[in-house]
């Protein structure tokens, strides 16, 4: 056996952290969810960190954290779903004995942070192609999939707006939640138009923050005395990256290779999961996500998502921390959701909350405009 | 086949891209009216250039001329400025447009945003946003 066990799990502040910059969000999450793991910073011996504003950011957490000769380093760039990503590095890693305690971390000043960089002379060589076109990203390049599945499917608004709905009623019972007042359908449908067809409450929302997960080998896990949720399957791919003309097919993402390849390596299927955390950067990802993962048919997401499918009590619980739609969504959602799933797993919560029984969670990071897909299953072991 | 070239330099505060490299012969073909994408010998097409061929690996593969129609294949109508320059143009449509040749591209629609459906015919005309480019815009043909 040796599947990595997410031993430990944390935030940082979330929302606004005016008096923090990435780094220091990244490494407070980090000691908090050694803290929740029973280790310390002198256990560590890796660190895989995506997402943060700057050059080999890998190297700069550790140096930040005076790590002592750490073996593994990690700073695979592929948008919110690098996390689910590194859960398979992190673990072929630990299969080799290269690594025994590993944080994979992430942290943003997205919300009061300073913005990007608006040079009108467009110098790179894709970009020039995009920015010219004005589109609004990254809400147009969800949008444009998001059409053509109208079109393809009849999908509809409606449909889009009952993820945002569904969510948000997991959100409700968040004390971390940023947006935790009941929506309707009609709420999504008359909010503000971002871009068409998306609506303000399709899209996440922008925050300050930091998450981490502490991955240890097996050994390590028995001798912390950690409930044992392990990486049981992983997969990732990518379909395109900047410019949303080259994704081969907008209606299906790379979910549809990476969720058949992760669940066939942890030996379930659908009727084993118990509960799905899944990338909601906008109600489309979910959308398609869950049609790509075969939760159902190909364009028959709309249905799927109707009469509270994915709210609390309905039959896929789902996001079940409000999602980066009512929650937080500091720019690299996908560390939120291995934290989610990891404490739904444990059975950290009560009532409502907590999803009964739950032993297996499907997560999955989309990172990009689309562009890279990473599922993970977790398992808790018995 | 060359479309028409709209002078839009004392107009245009928005993005502007700067040739370089493989891209060079399309920026510079735009200035006539020239819309190229680059089909090599074993039958590939690209958009945008690139100095290797996304199929065989051939090494800069030669460009062709396209005759500038095609379809819109998604698009979307953003009411919130994506780029500076963009804040009096809302709402305006970008598109997924599909050229007959195949490749495709992302571009501005000139077209009110009410008029616009999937798999609308469009046909290319170019907007000359600086003095080294112009920028493919689409209308309905």
């Amino acid at each position: 056996m040796t599947e990595p066990i997410l031993a430990g799990v944390a935030e940082s502040d979330l929302g606004e952290t005016p008096d923090r910059n990435w780094l220091d969000n990244a490494a407070i999450a980090t000691v908090r969810a050694l803290d929740d793991a029973g280790c310390t910073l002198s256990d560590v011996d890796g660190v895989a960190v995506a997402g943060g504003r700057d050059y080999m950011q890998a190297l700069l957490l550790a140096e930040y954290l005076a790590l002592d000769e750490p073996t593994f380093l990690e700073g695979t760039e592929i948008g919110g779903s690098s996390f689910e990503a590194f859960c398979g590095h992190v673990g072929d890693a630990m299969a080799q004995g290269r690594v025994d305690v590993a944080v994979i971390a992430y942290g943003s000043t997205s919300k009061t942070g300073p913005g990007r960089s608006r040079e009108l002379k467009v110098t790179h060589p894709i970009e020039g192609f995009v920015r010219p076109t004005g589109l609004f990203r990254p809400p147009g390049a969800y949008a444009l999939a998001a059409r053509r599945h109208m079109h393809e499917y009849g999908t509809t608004k409606a449909d889009l707006a009952e993820i945002a709905v569904s969510t948000r009623e997991w959100a409700a019972m968040n004390p971390k939640a940023a947006m935790r007042e009941p929506i309707t359908v009609d709420d999504v449908l008359e909010s503000r138009p971002i871009a068409d067809p998306l609506t303000l409450l399709d899209c996440c929302l922008v925050s300050d923050g930091g998450g981490a997960v502490v991955l240890v080998s097996e050994s390590k896990a028995t001798e912390l005395g950690v409930p044992p949720i392990a990486v049981a399957g992983v997969a990732s791919t990518m379909t395109h990256r900047q410019d949303m003309s080259e994704m081969p097919d907008l209606t299906t993402t790379g979910a549809a290779v990476t969720g058949s390849k992760a669940f066939t390596e942890a030996g379930i299927d659908h009727d084993d999961v118990d509960l799905a955390q899944i990338y909601d950067s906008f109600t489309y990802t979910v959308l398609v996500t869950l049609e790509d993962l075969g939760f159902c048919e190909k364009g028959e997401g709309g249905s799927f998502v109707a009469d509270g499918t994915t709210a609390p009590g309905g039959e896929l619980p789902m996001n079940t921390q409000g999602g980066g739609l009512s929650y937080c969504h500091p720019g690299h959602f996908g560390v939120f959701l291995l934290i989610e799933a990891v404490r739904q797993l444990r059975g950290d919560y009560t009532g409502d909350r907590q999803v009964n029984d739950a032993e297996v969670c499907v997560v999955h990071g989309t990172g990009g405009v689309l562009s890279s897909s990473s599922t993970v299953v977790l398992r808790r072991e018995t | 086949m060359t479309a028409a070239v709209l002078d839009r330099r004392d107009e245009w505060d928005g993005p502007v891209p700067v040739p370089s490299g493989s891209n060079a012969p399309f920026w510079e073909a735009t200035l006539d009216g020239e819309l190229l994408y680059q089909r090599c010998s074993c039958g590939t097409k690209q958009l945008y250039p690139r100095a290797v061929c996304s199929g065989c690996g051939a090494v800069d593969p030669p460009f062709e001329s396209s005759d500038g129609l095609g379809t819109v294949h998604s698009y979307t109508v953003c009411h919130a400025p994506g780029e500076p320059g963009f804040d009096t143009r809302t709402p305006y449509v970008v598109a997924v447009v599909e050229l007959l040749e195949g490749p495709r591209l992302l571009a501005l629609l000139d077209v009110d945003a009410d008029a616009v459906t999937v798999e609308m015919p469009v046909e290319v005309v170019f907007w000359r946003v600086s003095d080294v480019a112009a920028i493919p815009v689409f209308v309905p043909r």
